[in-house]
């Protein structure tokens, strides 16, 4: 989903961003030969892990290979964006809100032999709440006030506060063998595959695990062969070193596999928006006219087409379609550069302004920034790029907030309720809608939560809080040989087990 | 004549990009911001060379690139000549512990790579055309000190500098009326090479996004952003790459002309 150049940022969002996943659409459909069970599948990407534990920064390469391949949660999100019970077999919530029950399936072990009890699902969510956590689901899951394991299958969450999206949050907590020892470069969990070899800077190959509570996969083990440049992994599928690239990062590198009857092109939904971030608390952008006179200057639509050639699709915010809370919002972010001249007239920039925009300098951010430097040019606003690595952006604008207006992109499905947090790095303050975003997490139902935020959405779309400029596409190219392959790459997620081969 | 021949055809392909370059200055096909060309357009129509990803035409981005690519060739050489000059001097001029610390220093400069020596500058200002110049200038100062101390210390043996000293003729006349003299056609040929290799030092911090920052049109940025439409687009790679080739290979032939023309030796072996 994200160039090996982004991975950088990625991680840094991810350290302090709720994360991930989510999704649409479904697997793609396969050819008619009879697959193969036994054939080995090998998965080209771009994201090698740091090291693999989820919880100790191995980045978003080891959510890729392990997460549902390896590990499981008590829950899944599928690649449509649904949660599902996964080692979790029933659950229940008591009237306050404030109580879950989790029933744990039974007849699951680990990859080490042991059975699955409850208390290794009560030591997998404290290890991911605990105080040298890096998990990007932390902040998520503090509302946790304690976690107790009653009997072998049951286990008891009880919370300081109502939280709704308990139960997706889990999805992302590994249930991992409390006996485990050194999970950076191992593993012991309850997925269809183990790991059979971590050849660092190469390969990571995964082989069926034949204790597997569940279906079998259908396939005869996993390979992820690691690249750290996108043409090197292009070459690799039209030789057929891989079956199949987790992710295209350009759309020029498509043509070679367009009108080829060996390959197949998905064109799936991200997740990923690329944002023009305003620091909102800061002349002139504390003003919303000023931001939605920038927000009009700029033609998205050409933008998109400059990067993406046809791919990807325009937003009017930050809710990506894919979110249960989605609504059309692109009218109210429309391009029309009369109504930005008369609007920055009416908010005293009639003679425009000049602001710096930190730039982080991997693409597309220099080529979105080089557009807006020529669109805004047309209604009088100078635009000085400053040009920064993902680290510098991290430390000065994301910390130290030390920024006019930035580039970034925010990777995360359900990511909109980072506006309702006036502390976060875009500085964006709104009381009604921190107050909706708080009581949508407490809500009772799920349609009561959808309401709330699709208010809230509404609100920062008709104030830009951000200019939301585009939605990234997920371009997944594989062999035609290939079905039953995730398409939608819901943040870094890849489930191999139903990839079929022949 | 074979330092002759050399030596006009470096001047023929650096006119060339100093001719492109002055033209910009007054006349460009279109503004450089101007992105109604649409995503890349092959050659030929109303875009000579075709547009790149934003719809700006490629002519007019080598245009503006030739500019840069001269900018920052000839500033650094100004900076990296006078420094350089100036430290091999001092340097020549000096003796014992003196001059061991300032080649101790110098071996030091020479050993930096130029790129990790520019990444240092760029993060202690900026990513900018002064920056780019300023490093460059600095790396190439060490090698250009280097060879000024040698040339200098050559000349201070000779006989006719004790001549002048002990008929009373001061320091300061003694570099200006013996030494520079004899040292500047050797200099002269070495800092032409060295503009070359600040050209492609500039393309490389360029390529790196060190250089001076979007929307400049460097010859490496261009080259950077062409790469990943290579295949689909190729004109938007090549073409900067061979502007790169004709200014580097121009400015090598030139020095190479100048060293033949100039030394009398090399002029009589032939």
């Amino acid at each position: 989903m994200l160039t090996s150049k982004f991975a950088g940022v990625v991680a840094a969002l991810a350290l302090a961003l709720t994360a991930c996943g989510s999704g649409g659409g479904g697997t793609s459909t396969g050819s008619s030969a009879a697959p193969d069970a036994g054939a080995t599948i090998e998965i080209g990407s771009l994201y090698e892990p740091q090291n693999l534990d989820n919880t100790a920064g191995g980045g978003q390469g080891v959510t890729e290979a392990f997460n549902g391949n390896v590990y499981e949660g008590l829950f899944r999100l599928t690649d449509a964006g649904k949660v599902e019970d996964l080692l979790a077999e029933s659950h229940e919530v008591s009237d306050d809100g404030l109580t879950y029950t989790f029933r744990i399936r039974q007849g699951v072990t680990f990859h080490s032999g042991k059975a699955l009890t409850a208390a290794d699902v009560k030591n997998s969510i404290e290890r991911v709440v605990a105080e040298d956590s890096q998990s990007a689901r932390k902040s998520n899951l503090e509302v946790i006030k304690s976690v107790e394991a009653p009997d072998d299958r049951t286990v008891v969450v009880k919370l300081s506060d109502r939280s709704i999206s308990l139960t997706y949050n889990l999805s992302y907590v590994w249930i991992v063998n409390t006996a485990a020892k050194d999970l950076a470069t191992g593993e012991d969990g309850t997925g269809p595959y183990r790991l059979e070899a971590w050849k660092r800077g190469s390969t990571l190959s995964l082989e069926p695990f034949p204790g597997y509570w569940g279906a079998k996969p259908a396939n005869g083990g996993v390979v992820f062969h690691y690249f750290t440049e996108a043409t090197a992994l292009n070459n690799a599928l039209l030789t057929g070193a891989v079956d199949i690239v987790t992710s295209q990062q350009s759309p020029d590198a498509l043509s070679q596999f367009t009108g080829n009857p060996d390959y197949k092109i998905s064109d799936g939904h991200s997740t990923t928006k690329l944002l023009l971030a305003f620091n909102d608390r800061k002349a002139p952008f504390d003003k919303p006219e000023v931001r939605r006179a920038v927000a009009a200057a700029i033609d998205d639509a050409k933008l998109l087409e400059s990067v993406w050639a046809g791919h990807g699709s325009l937003i009017g915010s930050m809710v990506p379609p894919t979110d249960p809370w989605y609504e059309d919002l692109t009218s109210l972010d429309a391009y029309d550069v009369e109504a930005a001249r008369k609007q920055l007239a009416e908010a005293g920039y009639a003679g425009g302004f000049r602001f710096t925009l930190d730039t982080p300098n991997y693409d597309p951010h220099p080529t979105a920034a080089t557009f807006i430097k020529g669109e805004l040019a047309k209604v009088g606003i100078t635009v000085d790029i400053n040009v920064i690595t993902a680290d510098e952006w991290y430390t000065k604008v994301y910390k130290n907030r030390d920024f006019a207006a930035t580039l970034q992109e925010h990777v995360n499905d359900r990511d909109v309720v980072w506006y309702g947090d006036p502390d976060f790095y875009w500085g964006y303050d709104d009381k009604q809608v921190t107050g909706w975003i708080e009581q949508a997490e407490r809500a009772r139902t799920a349609e009561e939560q959808t309401e709330l935020l699709k208010k809230a959405n509404r609100r920062i779309a008709e104030e830009a809080a951000s200019d939301w400029l585009y939605l990234y596409p997920q371009i997944v190219v594989a062999s035609s040989k290939l079905s039953g392959y995730p398409v939608n790459g819901l943040n870094s997620q890849f489930y191999a087990y139903g990839i079929k081969k022949g | 004549m074979r330092g002759r021949f050399t030596f006009l055809a470096g001047c023929v392909l650096v006119g060339l990009i100093l001719v492109v370059a002055a033209v910009s200055l007054v006349w460009l096909p279109y503004d450089p911001a101007d992105t109604s060309g649409g995503r890349l357009a092959p050659p030929g129509g109303a875009h000579l060379l075709g547009t790149d990803k934003l719809g700006r035409d490629l002519l007019t981005q080598l245009m503006v690139g030739a500019r840069i690519a001269l900018t920052v060739g000839i500033g650094s050489v100004l900076v990296g000549g006078l420094l350089g000059v100036a430290g091999g001097l001092i340097a020549g001029f000096a003796t014992r512990w003196l001059d061991d610390a300032l080649s101790a220093v110098l071996d030091i400069l020479i050993a930096f790579p130029t790129l990790l020596l520019a990444m240092l500058v760029v993060a202690a200002r900026e990513a900018s055309l002064g920056s780019a110049i300023l490093a460059i200038g600095l790396a190439m100062s060490g090698v250009v000190a280097r060879l000024t101390r040698i040339l200098v210390k050559r000349v201070l043996a000779q006989d006719y500098i004790t001549a002048a000293r002990t008929s009373g003729t001061s320091w300061p006349r003694v570099v200006a009326e013996h030494v520079l003299p004899n040292i500047w056609p050797t200099l002269l040929v070495n800092l032409s090479l060295q503009l070359g290799l600040a050209v492609l030092a500039e393309a490389s911090l360029s390529y790196l996004g060190l250089g001076p920052p979007p929307p400049n049109a460097s010859w490496g940025r261009l080259l950077q952003e062409a790469q990943a439409t290579v295949l689909t687009s190729p004109t938007g790679a090549i073409a900067p790459g061979v502007l790169l080739v004709v200014l580097v290979v121009g400015v090598n032939l030139v020095a190479d002309g100048f060293r033949d023309l100039a030394d009398p030796t090399r002029r009589r072996t032939r």
